[in-house]
């Protein structure tokens, strides 16, 4: 009696979550009828179903305190906030692919100012294999789509190299410094003095002790004269010396700057995903990410790093 | 193919938000945009009811309610929301409301903090829809009769009925407790009288609640001296409400 009274009274949230689980299954359909060839780690069908019932259960139980500092360490598995972009299955099937794709190689944790050698394959290579070092400039993308540019100055000509994370041409990416800049994007140093984009080809990692945060660079970068790519002096950029250029420039630049952009409390958000959303997401896939960190550490405590002599 | 800017941790919002922002047009351009929209959230800070045209009113919700969510999370000691709060509210008292009054009222509130209502448009006006934008728990009465007490409404009625019949459950266990405890007390004398009280009980229970259609359901209870769920009197009951 009691459940029929509930029944009626929560009947049309049970409409509304039964129209979202019929839309999401007829994808599902077509999705493990014709298109599950293309998705990698999927090999049957019936695998989704499981993964399905098996985010219900942890979702449905007790909650796992999930750091939120995840969203700095692995932004990539937070989706496009445009809403227009947003489609709560794909980025499931996402997550559920780089993480397949991080059980394979090992996607360490990095920071725009990191220097970082990516080994990839390259059929016109020698070895099959091409490495390159540099200092990432930029991170962005979402789910598979992950990117970081690195840059190289090599024989005086600058290089960048465009790297998808979840690209299985990627063979291995090391972090030879681990540190942070105060910009969150250095694409000046497409103007800056060589010397501060040069790096060694045969760098040797700098390891960090355990537990401790990542360090932050202060430099401040000099730039080359003028022309440059971009009007770093419209820009709010901590990590670069003094421009010297002439009044007029700093005058156009107070002219059109957009002072009221911080605080446009419906901008951020839209560009953003709400901290529950976040929670939610990370909560999925935690646990399997934290067990990759473990598997990593005990592989690095099995191998031994010969102690370099320093002075 | 944007990342999520994750500087800033924020609370959902919990309304419906259009995915574009409004232009509000306005000769100042995106300043005069937020002018406008600081002008209106101070106006629904200070009055907790406004009446306005429906565009500038949906555009001015979402900051309210990410104004009053941002208090919420983050408090008064916190300088960024302290600055925020000193650059959406114009006059400054109200800086003191938000975060004295309208955080403590709205702290537990797990649905919108703002509601939105579409005013009427009448003639000789012809131009923008009109909505009444007003805060939750403001002093003003309600703009819409509260339903939730109409003892009529069917969920009332479903509810009504389901207290009756969980109170006539408890009657029922109380009283078959008595009778095995009398059970235990004396011999089989008692036991046709403990039949007898139960099915005179069983009786009562359906007669009280109004049609019973299945007879069957009844005789099976008079023969196996239980109560079964009354679930076909309930839809004996509301088919008399629906015709």
């Amino acid at each position: 009696m009691v459940k029929i009274v509930k029944m009626a009274l929560l009947s049309r949230f049970v409409r509304r979550f039964r129209r979202d689980i019929k839309s999401n299954f007829l994808l599902f359909k077509t999705v493990a009828n014709s298109e599950y060839r293309c998705l990698s780690s999927l090999s049957r069908p019936e695998k989704l179903v499981s993964e399905e019932t098996k985010e219900q259960e942890t979702n449905g139980g007790h909650k796992a305190v999930v750091p939120l500092e995840c969203r700095f360490v692995y932004p990539e598995f937070l989706p496009d906030p445009r809403v227009g972009r947003r489609n709560s299955l794909r980025e499931r099937l996402e997550r559920m692919d780089m993480l397949n794709r991080r059980s394979n190689i090992d996607v360490p944790e990095f920071y725009t100012g990191s220097i970082l050698a990516v080994s990839s394959a390259n059929q016109h290579a020698p070895e099959k294999l091409s490495r390159f070092v540099g200092i990432c400039i930029q991170r962005g993308g979402c789910g598979l789509r992950a990117f970081f540019i690195l840059r190289n100055v090599i024989d005086h000509q600058g290089v960048e190299m465009f790297y998808e994370m979840y690209s299985p041409l990627i063979q291995k990416i090391e972090v030879l410094r681990l540190e942070k800049r105060l910009d969150s994007e250095l694409l000046y140093l497409r103007d800056a003095l060589p010397e501060y984009c040069t790096f060694p080809l045969d760098m040797e990692p700098e390891h960090l002790s355990q537990g401790s945060t990542v360090p932050v660079n202060p430099i401040k970068v000099k730039l080359k004269p003028r022309p440059w790519l971009e009007r770093w002096e419209r820009q709010e950029l901590k990590g670069v010396q003094d421009l010297g250029l002439p009044e007029r420039f700093y005058k156009r630049a107070a002219e059109v700057a957009r002072p009221w952009e911080k605080y446009d409390l419906m901008k951020e958000y839209r560009e953003s995903i709400p901290a529950e959303e976040q929670e939610s997401i990370f909560a999925e896939v935690y646990t399997q990410l934290q067990q990759l960190e473990i598997t990593k550490k005990m592989k690095r405590k099995r191998t031994f790093v010969r102690p370099k002599r320093t002075g | 193919m944007n990342q999520a800017d994750v500087t800033k941790l924020m609370s959902r919002l919990k309304i419906k938000y259009a995915p574009v922002r409004r232009r509000l047009k306005n000769i100042e351009g995106p300043e005069g945009r937020l002018k406008k929209i600081r002008k209106t959230l101070t106006a629904l800070v200070k009055h907790e009811r406004i009446e306005l045209n429906f565009n500038r009113a949906d555009e001015t919700r979402g900051y309210v309610e990410r104004l009053i969510s941002d208090a919420i999370r983050y408090g008064d000691c916190h300088r960024a929301t302290m600055e925020l709060a000193d650059y959406w509210l114009l006059e400054k008292q109200l800086i003191h409301k938000l975060f004295k009054v309208l955080v403590p009222r709205f702290e537990n509130c797990p649905v919108s903090y703002t509601r939105m209502y579409r005013a009427p448009n009448l003639p000789p006006d012809k131009g923008y829809e009109r909505a009444v934008l007003e805060l939750r728990g403001n002093p003003y009465p309600p703009l819409l009769p509260d339903t939730t007490a109409n003892r009529n409404l069917i969920h009332n009625v479903l509810l009504d009925e389901a207290h009756k019949e969980f109170r006539a459950q408890k009657y029922a266990e109380i009283a078959k407790k008595l009778e095995e405890a009398d059970e235990n007390m004396t011999k089989s004398p008692s036991d046709v009288a403990a039949e007898s009280s139960q099915e005179s009980e069983t009786e009562s229970s359906e007669e009280a609640e109004g049609q019973v259609p299945d007879e069957k359901m009844a005789q099976l209870s008079r023969e196996k001296g239980e109560q079964p769920p009354d679930i076909l009197g309930m839809f004996g009951l509301l088919r008399s409400y629906m015709y």
